[in-house]
């Protein structure tokens, strides 16, 4: 009979490692969860503790066996309680309906375990086996079949407001159980009780808390925040900006109106573009947005555009041009005050390609930054993708073009006779056939 | 040429204020006469007042822009109808365009640039009552013939002294003409009918930009794309690529 309980407690240990192993949301479901799979464990260590000294009831000590016989009644009404608590909780989250017996069912916790402690014990002898029994099962039983049954009853009541599968998974660790403590209730000696429980977290395990699942919610809630991020806030941001903007207007402040707009503008094409290519010009534009709005934060600052017309329906990466102009104001003209000039030139260079420049007057590379920058500019490849820091939008922006135009094409940066640094960006001259 | 009636809707105040008080309707013969800040509101005061115009937001309580466009179509067919609309999305400006709207502009709304937007609709009001005239009226006027031979020969060179010459008239006359009975100047009419020439090529044909701005009237590409976009808020191959997309997967749901 040993080896039953000791399989059904490796079997369990298993679920837990790999329960505890896994990420998760710390809800109170999850909570009751973990605290039932860590007090089933206890219950299962102690159900083999008395099946042996059960029969050995000449060579163990009474008191001993008493004790472990106590603990393990008592983890059994513990086990039971949570899985009241798991199943209430379930029901709750589902309807939205407050539990009602919830002071009953703590009531009867107390008085089964105080029971369990205190009431006295005797054991019974068959040629079969032994069993325990005596009034200090008496309590026990009364609330597991309490609790029992209050599962039945939510499951029963609330059957039509409860998810599919969380129904199953109710309903059958319930049958599980009914079925077991009928046996266990038919024959004293066959000891099944760990059985049952075992296999009621599992069935819960199984459908509800296995790590695939909860790592999917996690993954879900994790996306619909970022999807929250990027589409409900600019939206909110733009039409407040508009709004104070028309206020601005109306109060003559024309100046503070158009500033407003620019801002609202490059908002909304930063939102608009979700395509992999995009035109030139569209490129263009969403550029000239940041630098007027740069422009007016630091008057010092000038921009030059020399773009050669031909060019403006050719198909680039999308978002290539501003995370580089980006760079050269924070990593060159930053340091000169934003004192200085970016100019963007694109021309044709041979053979349907075109160079586009970005070049600053700002106080260039430091010493050995140029060596650092070609290195991983040339080994695109091989960095480990970032998430943050100071170069992963150009390292962004040269992976993007050679998995979109080529391995032929890409960034690479020179230094300025006359100081800065000039970003140079080979791309593809096509315009796309529609 | 009697002043326009113009009912505002949008649900609000700030963009009714900005449109009442920054655009100027006197310069372009209109006047408001009305706002609303929802759609039931804004069925009443269409029946009420008997707007010339209605510049409806979409996104509006109690019943959508789109809807409120539907049903007070019904009743009062020779509204013209201007969309303005916060969601940067083509599949509500082709819900609109079936309901044959005037117009469609997006927000944030440019008031400098509003004047536009109004020309296209005196053109298109122009066009509605021309169409309703009796065909021997039609063509006792100079106005309709010479708009005829417009859309004849929008794909040349056409200029006021073209027309002077083809109709025997003064061209001051002429431009005199095109204010006084549409209420537009003359190149902006004709900036209107081959833009719209142009969107039609867009979309009904797989001609590429260069030769649909040849068939709309400019040599130069370049140049119609700047005007196009300038009309549109998009560049023409954007539009296109937007249009094509949206019906692509309007058939895939």
């Amino acid at each position: 009979m040993l080896r039953m309980e000791i399989a059904l407690f490796l079997v369990l240990a298993f679920v837990a490692y790999i329960y505890f192993s896994a990420e998760k949301q710390y809800t109170q479901l999850h909570r009751t969860f973990s605290a039932l799979l860590v007090t089933a464990l206890v219950h299962l260590v102690l159900d083999g503790i008395t099946v042996h000294t059960v029969n050995h009831l000449d060579t163990v000590p009474r008191l001993l066996n008493d004790a472990v016989h106590r603990l393990f009644i008592g983890s059994m009404v513990l086990v039971i309680y949570l899985f009241y608590q798991y199943i209430a909780i379930l029901v709750e989250e589902e309807t939205g309906k407050p539990r009602r017996l919830d002071r009953a069912a703590k009531l009867f916790l107390a008085a089964a375990v105080l029971g369990s402690f205190l009431l006295p014990i005797q054991y019974m002898r068959t040629p079969a086996g032994n069993y325990s029994a005596g009034l200090y099962v008496t309590m026990p039983y009364g609330a597991v079949t309490f609790y029992l049954l209050l599962c039945a009853g939510l499951l029963v009541v609330n059957w039509q407001a409860i998810d599919r599968k969380r129904k199953f998974a109710i309903g059958a660790a319930l049958l599980i159980e009914f079925t077991v403590c009928a046996l266990q209730g038919l024959h004293h000696t066959w000891l099944i009780s760990g059985m049952g429980i075992t296999l009621m977290t599992l069935a819960f395990y199984l459908t509800l808390e296995n790590p695939d699942i909860l790592r999917a919610e996690l993954t879900e809630q994790k996306m619909s925040m970022l999807y929250l991020k990027s589409q409900v806030n600019p939206h909110f941001l733009y039409n407040t900006l508009d709004t104070i903007r028309i206020q601005a207007q109306l109060d003559g402040d024309k100046k503070v109106a158009d500033l407003l707009m620019r801002l609202v503008d490059f908002f909304r094409l930063s939102v608009k573009v979700d395509r992999q290519m995009v035109a030139l010009d569209d490129e263009l534009e969403l550029l000239e947005a940041y630098l007027e709005l740069m422009c007016c934060r630091y008057p010092e600052l000038r921009c030059e555009y020399d773009i050669d017309p031909d060019l403006g329906g050719a198909q680039v990466p999308n978002f290539i041009l501003q995370p580089i102009v980006e760079n050269s104001l924070l990593h060159g003209l930053k340091n000169k005050g934003y004192r200085g000039t970016v100019s963007v030139t694109a021309e044709k260079t041979a053979e349907g390609r075109m160079e586009v420049r970005v070049a600053d007057t700002g106080s260039g590379f430091t010493e050995g930054k140029k060596a650092a920058v070609d290195e991983m500019l040339l080994h695109y490849a091989k960095q480990p993708a970032k998430l943050e820091g100071n170069s992963i939008g150009i390292l962004n922006v040269q992976k993007r073009i050679k998995l979109l135009c080529g391995r032929e094409y890409g960034l690479w940066y020179t230094e300025n006779p006359a100081g800065g640094v000039t970003a140079h960006l080979l791309l593809p001259a096509r315009e796309e056939e529609v | 040429m009697k002043k326009l009636r113009v009912l505002l809707v949008d649900d609000e105040i700030m963009i009714r204020e900005g449109f009442k008080r920054l655009f100027d309707w006197e310069a372009h013969d209109c006047e408001v006469v009305g706002e609303a800040a929802d759609g039931m509101e804004a069925l009443s005061q269409i029946d009420a007042l008997c707007p010339d115009i209605v510049i409806m937001d979409i996104n509006i309580p109690i019943m959508s822009g789109l809807k409120v466009i539907q049903l007070s179509r019904i009743k009062h067919p020779q509204i013209a109808y201007v969309i303005v609309s916060g969601y940067d999305d083509f599949s509500y400006c082709q819900q609109a365009l079936r309901l044959q709207i005037t117009d469609y502009i997006l927000k944030p709304v440019n008031y400098e640039e509003f004047g536009g937007c109004i020309d296209n609709l005196k053109i298109s009001l122009f066009e509605r009552r021309v169409a309703e005239e009796p065909a021997e009226a039609r063509e006792e006027r100079p106005i309709t013939g010479i708009t005829r031979y417009l859309q004849e020969h929008l794909a040349e060179e056409v200029s006021l002294s073209v027309l002077a010459e083809r109709f025997h008239l003064n061209p001051q006359y002429i431009s005199q003409l095109f204010k006084n009975e549409i209420g537009v100047g003359f190149l902006a009419y004709l900036t209107n009918i081959r833009m719209e020439k142009a969107k039609k090529l867009l979309l009904s044909t797989p001609l590429s930009v260069a030769e649909v701005a040849e068939r709309s009237g400019y040599g130069d590409y370049r140049v119609f794309t700047k005007v196009f976009k300038k009309s549109e808020g998009v560049t023409p191959s954007q539009y296109r690529r937007d249009f094509l997309e949206s019906t692509g997967s309007g058939e895939g749901r």
